[in-house]
């Protein structure tokens, strides 16, 4: 009997295709990134436990735990609001289910979402246009500034999306679908920026 | 391509594009326009007066408007599956190529048969299907629907499915302005200046809105320069948007609008991945509608003949297309507004036949102006007009001293006034209120945030909607705090006079319309006026005034004015119909937007889809998913023939199954235990820690809500599960629980669904496949694992997965669960790791058949109408603990005796087929609801016992064991013995899932 070797897939590895989608002409107006090796822990504090997370994650990650619509870049990890209460850390693989098992013991319940979603990228010039037919949220810069996030549903699908640092002066923008819907958005998200001509980058590793 | 049949365009002038000529064709006749041009003006140009016919009577008719109002002038646009009925002509951009075809004729529009409906017309009055076909009630079906709908009817929709993409968008501003015309330009200038986000939406390709026939002067430089200006000062903001070929069709609540963007349908095909059309949804902090005014008929008799128009209208095609609608022109008017028509035909070398206005004074220029031309100007009203599919012929005038006069010509321009654009305002139930001096209504408020401004106010003149416009847009923008100034008012000088005269009907012997669309004369008006269909509502129900695609744009007015005068009311005290969304028709293809075919709704995938779609399986839609539902071999000859051979190899050695589709939900915190009491009926809260237990969930109402197994990972750590369709329901459910009911409890949840691939392996062999996958170190057995046992273990590898000693197949089994991302690789090691035990993956249906022989209730029997009593599981109803449902689960209705519940039933006939459906009666009695004793709920075929076994609930059931009944089927005609059984057919004493 051999050990088994374990390989691993993402959500979208099966259709993810490097290149170009949709309008051939032009530059790309939309590009597109499947993220991947990530750690994702929903941090929800117990009752009355809030005040405590939030110091706590000050402690371990060097910035407060976000208690409005926010994604929080701390040391090592994205810390990203997804309800009352309640946050996402975006972490690169490694220990970081451990590290918040032992940052918020007897203060908030841990969940590992690693597998649960798919981590997708939105950036170029037309990537406000690409959501504005998927999303009904206002991402003007002025309404949806870097770092804005917002727990809201793509296509009938819930996501958490947020708003990254700018990319060579274009706004870079996140989203964390549920990994089971995530080839239907994908597609659907093909399908609507098809007129604007997409990126489809490599897959790559999610940096924070 | 030669102008050639161009007879009526004008030598010079227009805002068409003479280098750019387009060939198109109407009913197969092949003609010329130029870039700029509508089909109606192209039409118009080729002198051409009939375009169609009328719903009811299949009365020739021609172009009325030059706008969406345009009642008359449907046609079928282009061909094949992208042929589109009741376009208007008016609205349709000219292009090369452009096939367009009139409706609602046969054989031909020149020579229509069902024109003979005319003869008919006495007997074609309001009411008329009400009142002619009610009897005998048999022949509807067959006769008279038929019938009918070859009779009347519009356009034909194209059978095949459309090629076109649409698609649905959303966007965000401070001010929306609805209307790009003077005062909506002059809105969104000053909102923009003062630094407010806008979007400007227009319904035209062009701004400018009446500017663009009617010119002016503004700003002291001609109309057409400064809507130049300000488009250009518009679009160097960066947060203001203008939207062209879009209309604001609805206000919906918080500031949510509907906008359809036209995007290609000006071209014959769509450029590849672009949308045919895109509905907007706006939402704005302020609205301004600057939607402009639209002028309305006048009825007297054979207002409908094609050659007569609106006057604004023959303006339009004069000024703007270069395109005469008459040669020689008559205008009927009742304001000062109505003559710019004649200075716009004068200007373009047109003659004019003569003016009959209704007002007994004319200014001293328009008499200059008569005599200087040579036209007669009479003081009265048209009486009636004669003519048919060639156009007018004699204008009879009824002066206002009793006498007559006639005129000729061969066009007729008319203008009875002009009625603001009220619907978008009016579309919260806030109804117009009526104004005396202009005779119209106009918006009385709005919904909230939203403004009327300009003509769509009941401001005529170019200085007003340019001022007023200015002021809406500065005002809105103020009100949300922006500071910028809003820059000074556009001006114009031309403050004209609208000196207006209500005249609504000119009684007379000949069909005078009210409703062009709808085939309405005022002779209808009349007649629902006497049967009692005095309530505007009943008038437009009774009549069919104001109804289909224009939505009585150019009748609603007339036909109050009408009723208000038959029943002594004025016309605000007759009121206005209820206005609702959309303001102009909206394609079923655009509502749907993206979501069609297989975009019709997300799809969900389970971890093993791609390598299952490998193996060829067959999948079933299950809610969102797609679930394997049998994985065929080569040779097998139906899904029967798969289904047995999954489930014996199953039975008799071991199968896998995906069932990453159930709901999980991981129940956190100190109270966990506690909550779980409280949603299930059982007790959890004395689960030991390792170990799996049964669930089952009530409603409020005390009927079955869900069920599934619940483990307990840590103290303060449960792991539960719920059905694949009740999943997201479940969640809800807990989280209202949580949050609402039970807010002093201190648990958190976690929806875990997609972190985890879950498969069930079950058969005698499952023990030695899972040796092959888990590591050396972990004990299997039934004393290390024993059944309902739930722990951590470590594969071999290094991955760590959760096993899980549960058993839905009544076989010894494991659920085993990895991280998602393992999914494919677990089940491709499952393969290969098995091969040697003959390992089989199985899909929903032998799941299905496992858990029937098994006697296990699913969402059949889990219908929204069973007691767990009824279920069977009533004594797991704890006596020690509230729960969810309890109380309400005591009721008599709920408690009878007599109620219906699970038993098994089998053919007496063991070769007999059971079906789903069947009603069970007792022997000896005649079917009927009285004798009814309850049903067949779910059928397999066993191959474990080689027959039909099904679920049933039945009234006495458990009492009734043994009874031999009757399976009644009187949809398949069947009726066949059965036997009543213990559910549980296989392994009742559960040796083979305990080990």
């Amino acid at each position: 009997m051999v050990e088994l070797d374990w390989t691993a897939t993402t959500p979208l590895s099966r259709i993810h295709v490097a290149g170009r989608h949709g309008a051939a002409q032009g530059a790309a107006g939309v590009t597109l990134a499947e993220l991947s090796d990530f750690e994702l822990v929903q941090v929800m504090a117990r009752r009355g436990q809030w005040g405590a997370v939030a110091q706590a994650c000050a402690e371990a990650y060097g910035k407060a735990a976000p208690a409005r619509p926010q994604a929080v870049t701390a040391q090592g990890a994205l810390l990203v609001w997804s309800g009352p209460d309640q946050f996402l850390i975006l972490s690169p693989r490694g220990a970081a289910v451990e590290k918040a098992r032992t940052s918020f013991s007897g203060m908030a319940s841990l969940s590992e979402q690693s597998d649960g979603r798919s981590l997708i990228r939105i950036s170029g010039f037309q990537a406000r246009d690409l959501l504005a037919k998927v999303c009904s949220l206002d991402l003007h810069p002025a309404v949806f500034p870097v770092d804005a996030a917002a727990a809201t549903s793509i296509d009938h699908t819930a996501v958490n999306l947020w708003r990254g640092e700018d990319s060579s002066g274009e706004a870079v923008f996140f989203l964390l679908v549920f990994a089971t819907f995530a080839e239907s958005l994908w597609r659907t998200m093909l399908d609507s920026g098809a007129e604007y001509g997409i990126a489809i980058d490599a897959s790559g590793a999610w940096q924070p | 391509m030669s102008a050639g049949g161009q007879t009526h365009r004008l030598a010079s002038g227009g805002l068409i594009d003479r280098g750019k000529p387009l060939g198109f064709s109407f009913d197969g006749q092949t003609m010329s326009g130029y870039a700029g041009d509508t089909l109606a003006s192209a039409l118009i140009a080729n002198g051409v007066k009939l375009v169609g016919r009328s719903f009811k009577y299949h009365r020739p008719r021609g172009i009325l408007t030059a706008g969406s109002e345009e009642p008359n002038a449907l046609v079928e646009l282009r061909s094949g599956a992208r042929r589109e009925p009741n376009t208007r002509a008016t609205t349709v951009e000219l292009y090369d190529g452009l096939v367009a075809a009139s409706q609602n004729r046969w054989p031909s529009l020149s020579f229509d048969l069902l024109s003979v409906n005319q003869l008919a017309a006495p007997i074609f009055v309001a009411g008329f299907y009400y009142k002619t076909f009610m009897w005998p009630g048999a022949l509807w079906e067959k006769f008279y629907e038929p019938l009918i709908r070859r009779a009347a009817g519009l356009g034909r929709a194209a059978p095949e499915s459309d090629p076109d993409h649409y698609e649905k968008a959303w966007a965000h501003c401070d001010v929306l302005v609805a209307g790009g015309g003077p005062a909506g330009l002059a809105a969104a200038l000053a909102a923009g200046r003062a630094g407010a986000r806008v979007i400007l939406c227009e319904e035209d390709a062009t701004l400018g809105g009446r500017l663009l026939s009617d010119g002016g002067t503004i700003d002291s430089m001609p109309a057409a320069d400064w809507v130049a200006r300000a488009v250009e000062e518009l679009g160097a903001m960066p947060d203001v948007r203008i939207m062209t070929r879009t209309t604001v069709t609805s206000a919906f609540d918080h500031g949510t609008h509907a906008a359809l963007e036209r995007v290609n349908d000006h071209v014959p095909v769509p450029p590849e991945h672009q949308p045919r059309q895109r509905l907007w949804r706006i939402v704005a902090k302020r609205t301004v509608v600057a939607a402009g005014a639209l002028e309305r008929p006048v009825v007297f008799g054979g207002n409908d003949v094609p050659g007569v128009m609106l006057a604004s209208a023959v303006r339009t095609y004069i000024n703007r297309y270069a395109a005469a609608p008459a040669k020689r022109l008559a205008l009927f008017t009742n304001n000062d507004d109505g003559w710019k028509t004649v200075d716009a035909a004068l200007a373009s070398g047109l003659t004019i036949a003569g003016v009959v206005d209704a007002r007994a004074e004319v200014s001293a220029g328009q008499r200059a102006l008569a005599s200087k031309h040579g036209f007669a100007v009479l003081n009265g009203v048209v009486d009636h007009v004669d003519g048919g599919k060639a156009g007018t012929g004699k204008i009879a005038v009824a002066l206002a001293g009793g006498a007559t006069a006639t005129l000729e010509a061969d066009g007729l321009a008319v203008s009875g006034g002009w009625n603001p654009s009220v619907g978008l305002t009016s579309q919260h139930r806030g109804r117009p209120k009526w104004r005396d001096d202009i005779a119209a209504f106009v918006p009385d408020g709005g919904p909230v945030g939203m403004v009327a401004a300009g003509s769509a106010n009941g401001v005529f003149s170019l200085a007003g909607c340019l001022k007023e416009g200015h002021a809406a847009g500065a005002a809105a923008a103020a009100d949300l705090g922006f500071g910028n100034s809003a820059g000074a008012a556009p001006s114009s000088d031309d403050d004209a006079t609208y000196a207006l005269k209500p005249v609504w009907h000119v009684k007379g012997k000949k069909k005078a319309f009210v409703d062009f669309q709808n085939d309405v004369t005022a002779s209808d008006v009349a007649l629902a006026a006497l049967e009692g269909f005095q309530s505007v509502e009943h008038l437009k129900r009774y009549t069919t005034l104001g109804m289909a695609t224009d939505q009585g744009k150019t009748s609603n007015t007339q036909g109050l004015a009408i009723m208000a005068e038959l029943t002594g009311r004025s016309i605000p005290e007759t009121g206005t119909t209820i206005y609702r969304p959309p303001y102009v028709p909206v394609a079923i293809g655009a509502l749907a937007g993206h979501h069609r075919d297989e975009n019709f709704h997300s799809v969900r995938l389970t971890p093993s889809h791609h390598w299952a779609a490998e193996q060829g399986a067959v999948f079933v839609d299950t809610g969102l998913w797609k679930r394997a539902q049998w994985y065929p071999k080569k040779g097998e000859k139906d899904w029967l023939e798969s289904v047995t051979r999954e489930v014996k190899a199953v039975r008799s050695g071991v199968g896998f199954c995906d069932v990453s589709t159930l709901g999980k939900i991981d129940v956190h915190g100190p109270d966990a235990g506690a909550f779980l009491d409280r949603v299930y009926i059982n007790t959890f809260s004395s689960l030991a820690v390792g170990k799996a237990r049964y669930g089952l969930m009530l409603r409020e109402d005390g009927i079955v809500y869900d069920d599934g197994t619940t483990s307990r990972l840590a103290e303060d750590h449960y792991f539960l599960t719920t059905t694949t369709a009740k999943a997201g329901p479940v969640m809800q459910h807990l989280e209202f629980c949580r949050q609402i009911l039970f807010p002093e409890l201190d648990v958190q949840l976690a929806s875990v669904s997609d972190q985890w691939a879950q498969f069930s392996i079950a058969g005698p062999k499952v023990r030695d496949l899972l040796k092959e996958i888990v590591d050396p170190s972990e004990d299997l057995s039934n004393e290390g694992f024993p059944f309902m046992a739930v722990r951590e273990v470590l594969l071999r590898g290094g991955v760590k997965a959760r096993l899980f000693r549960i058993s839905f197949s009544g076989e010894m089994a494991f659920e085993i669960s990895v991280p998602a991302r393992f999914g494919d690789a677990l089940v491709r090691k499952l393969m290969t790791a098995g091969e040697k035990f003959g390992v089989t993956p199985y899909g929903t249906e032998a799941l299905g058949v496992m858990r029937v022989e098994k006697g296990h209730v699913a969402g059949p029997e889990l219908n929204g109408m069973t007691t767990a009593a009824d279920l069977g599981l009533g004594k797991m109803m704890s006596t020690k603990k509230d729960f969810i449902g309890r109380v309400m689960a005591g009721r008599e209705a709920l408690v009878a005796p007599d109620r219906m519940v699970v038993v098994g039933i089998k053919p007496v006939d063991q070769s007999r087929r059971l079906r789903s459906g069947a009603h069970i009666i007792k022997k000896g009695e005649v079917p009927s609801p009285d004798t009814d004793g309850g049903y067949v709920t779910s059928v397999c075929f066993s191959p474990t016992f080689d027959q039909w076994l099904g679920l049933g609930l039945v009234t006495h059931g458990r009492e009734r064991i043994g009874e031999i009944a009757v399976a009644h089927d009187p949809l398949r005609g069947e009726d066949y013995e059965v036997e009543l059984c213990n559910p549980v057919f296989y392994d009742p004493e559960g040796g083979r899932q305990r080990g």
